[in-house]
């Protein structure tokens, strides 16, 4: 128990920490600080001259962005570690079921084709049929079986892919490199209304999630064995399906792709906190979160410019991913 | 009472019949061991009796109930199933694994009672020791028992096992007996499947025998008879009756 507190609490230093960072250099981590001591003061003379701009900065750029990079990360890593368990398999990520390349897919065509359409929703609604259709081909004889879904997953995918490549061609070189630039995934335009439309969403399906983390362990024994302990195991994949697509699919809509979330935080926290689901999907949420937090830090002070988020959690994630795996004691079985 | 009733039952993939037409019924708190070839539909008729397997026609019945018309939970609370073998990706601990056998009676998360209740199946089954070790790196005879400990949990009316002897040594097979034993005179019901026909034939059980699909033999040790054992293991053996106890030796298979 006392593992896991460390890992609820570490969310409210880092966002704290992080309202201090950015690439804005007219606000200075000590203007930051005056702020905060006003605000705790509650000292209503401003001490300091343009505590406006400085307050507009903290609240309407970064607080906005910090909550949306936690709330990605939380979403992307809740959903990766249920359907990990779900589908039994640790290389699954909420990608892998077609949902980056259909939302890709809706991200483009919002861009170039249906200018009508936002591209957040846009992305949301081919990301989500991308991965209704893998569900539907992956049916059969009313049970869904683990490989047909991955087979499907990547089929669809693949397909996807093909339609994407296929406005990428079509498009002129501007608007290319917005697409390319979706899809590396990133955290920039993070607004409050970025954090409205996916607040609802991915707290509906991590609240899903969470009441129903237990029945994670009993899946991943196997259809067989959850069916001979009560369970339906058709119903219960779906019950895992539909709320772990919907938060992937609201993050993927506002952040664009970020790679290695999903894959490697939920096997870092099982590797520290053990592989009880009814442990590893509330830390999931408040580590998956921490994470992203951290590095989106990093993505947005490290150099002059912004380097693309989705490049940052891949670069970091994976080397530390494979630290983990080579120091691990228990191996995953066959 | 009976424990389980078919009617009519019959079974097949793809228009090749497994099962024709079975009828039988297995009394409450009885010992019933299933015996006959690869393919002779055993292992399909226990999964019929867990509900597993959908019958294509016909009726089967636990405790007067169809056990297709049954939620798979009410069903849980009835019947305990033992697959042949199993295994996991993920390392989950023992204590993980066989507290899934109380899901049944959980709604959010196990409780006290239902740790209390796991913690018991271990200590009955002698792997305790094991609580903590990862279940996917323990022998298959290590987690064939944990298997059984989570069986147990579970507390089922009815348990079906599969092939339980496969991968357990002389010692944990002679132990599982005596907790069959145990759970027999705890009135429970016990089905299972074996191969080992020497280690049937010293049980004290029924048996039903089954051959291409159908019932063959069922009835107590009188069904133990070199004309039965020729017509559905298709071998000749030695019988010796004289001490009152059977004592069968497999001696040759006969002309396929």
């Amino acid at each position: 128990m006392r593992k896991e507190i460390f890992f609820y609490i570490l969310p409210l230093p880092v966002a704290l920490f992080s309202i201090f960072l950015g690439p804005s250099e007219s606000i200075s981590p000590a203007d930051v600080y005056n702020w905060l001591l006003t605000k705790i003061t509650s000292d209503s003379k401003p001490t300091i001259s343009d505590i406006q701009t400085i307050e507009a900065v903290i609240l309407d750029i970064r607080l906005p962005r910090i909550i949306m990079a936690f709330l990605v990360g939380a979403a992307l890593t809740t959903s990766g570690a249920s359907l990990q368990a779900m589908i039994r398999n640790p290389l699954v990520d909420p990608y892998l079921l077609g949902l980056s390349s259909g939302a890709a897919f809706g991200a483009a065509l919002a861009m170039t084709v249906l200018h009508y359409m936002p591209v957040q929703l846009s992305a949301f609604i081919f990301g989500l049929m991308a991965v209704c259709l893998t569900y539907f081909l992956a049916f059969r004889r009313g049970e869904i079986s683990i490989i047909s879904m991955i087979l499907s997953g990547v089929i669809v995918s693949g397909v996807f892919t093909a339609f994407l490549t296929i406005v990428q061609f079509m498009t002129d070189p501007f608007r290319l490199q917005g697409i390319v630039y979706w899809i590396m995934g990133n955290l920039h335009n993070a607004s409050w209304s970025g954090v409205e439309s996916m607040i609802i969403p991915v707290m509906t399906g991590t609240l899903w999630l969470f009441i129903i983390k237990w029945r994670l362990n009993v899946i991943s024994l196997g259809d067989l064995e959850a069916k001979t302990v009560g369970y339906n195991p058709t119903t219960l994949k779906l019950m895992i399906l539909i709320p772990a697509t919907l938060i992937a699919a609201a993050s993927v809509a506002v952040a664009g792709i970020i790679g290695m979330v999903g894959l490697a935080v939920p096997h870092m926290i099982r590797m520290m906190i053990g592989y009880d689901n009814k442990k590893v999907i509330p830390v999931s949420f408040a580590f998956g979160g921490t994470f992203l937090l951290l590095v989106d830090n990093l993505s947005r002070t490290i150099t002059q410019f912004e380097i693309p988020i989705g490049i940052f959690t891949t670069l970091i994630g994976g080397p530390f991913f494979i630290y983990l795996l080579k120091r691990l004691r228990h191996g995953y079985g066959d | 009472m009976n424990a389980l009733q078919a009617r009519g039952l019959s079974f097949g993939y793809n228009g090749k019949a497994l099962l024709r037409e079975i009828d039988f019924e297995i009394k409450d708190q009885s010992f019933v061991v299933l015996l006959g070839r690869n393919g002779s539909g055993k292992s399909t008729l226990l999964k019929l009796m867990a509900g597993i397997l959908k019958p294509k026609s016909g009726r089967m019945e636990i405790y007067a109930e169809d056990i297709n018309n049954m939620s798979y939970s009410r069903r849980a609370e009835f019947i305990g199933f033992l697959s042949q073998s199993h295994n996991t990706v993920f390392p989950y601990s023992v204590a993980e694994v066989v507290i899934t056998g109380r899901a049944p009676y959980i709604f959010y998360s196990p409780s006290k009672k239902d740790v209390e209740k796991a913690v018991e199946s271990m200590e009955r089954v002698g792997i305790i020791h094991l609580r903590d070790k990862p279940y996917n790196q323990l022998s298959g005879g290590e987690r064939q028992l944990v298997m059984i400990a989570r069986v147990l949990a579970q507390e089922p009316r009815i348990i079906l096992f599969d092939e339980p002897l496969t991968f357990l040594d002389i010692y944990n097979q002679m132990q599982f007996f005596s907790l069959i034993e145990q759970l027999l005179s705890n009135k429970l019901t016990i089905i299972m499947v074996i191969h080992d026909l020497m280690i049937a034939s010293r049980l004290e059980a029924d048996y039903m025998m089954l051959s291409e699909g159908k019932i063959a033999a069922y009835g107590g040790k009188e069904i133990f008879t070199r004309d039965n054992i020729r017509k559905v293991f298709n071998i000749e053996c030695h019988l010796d009756e004289k001490t009152g106890e059977i004592d069968l030796i497999p001696l040759k298979p006969l002309r396929p």
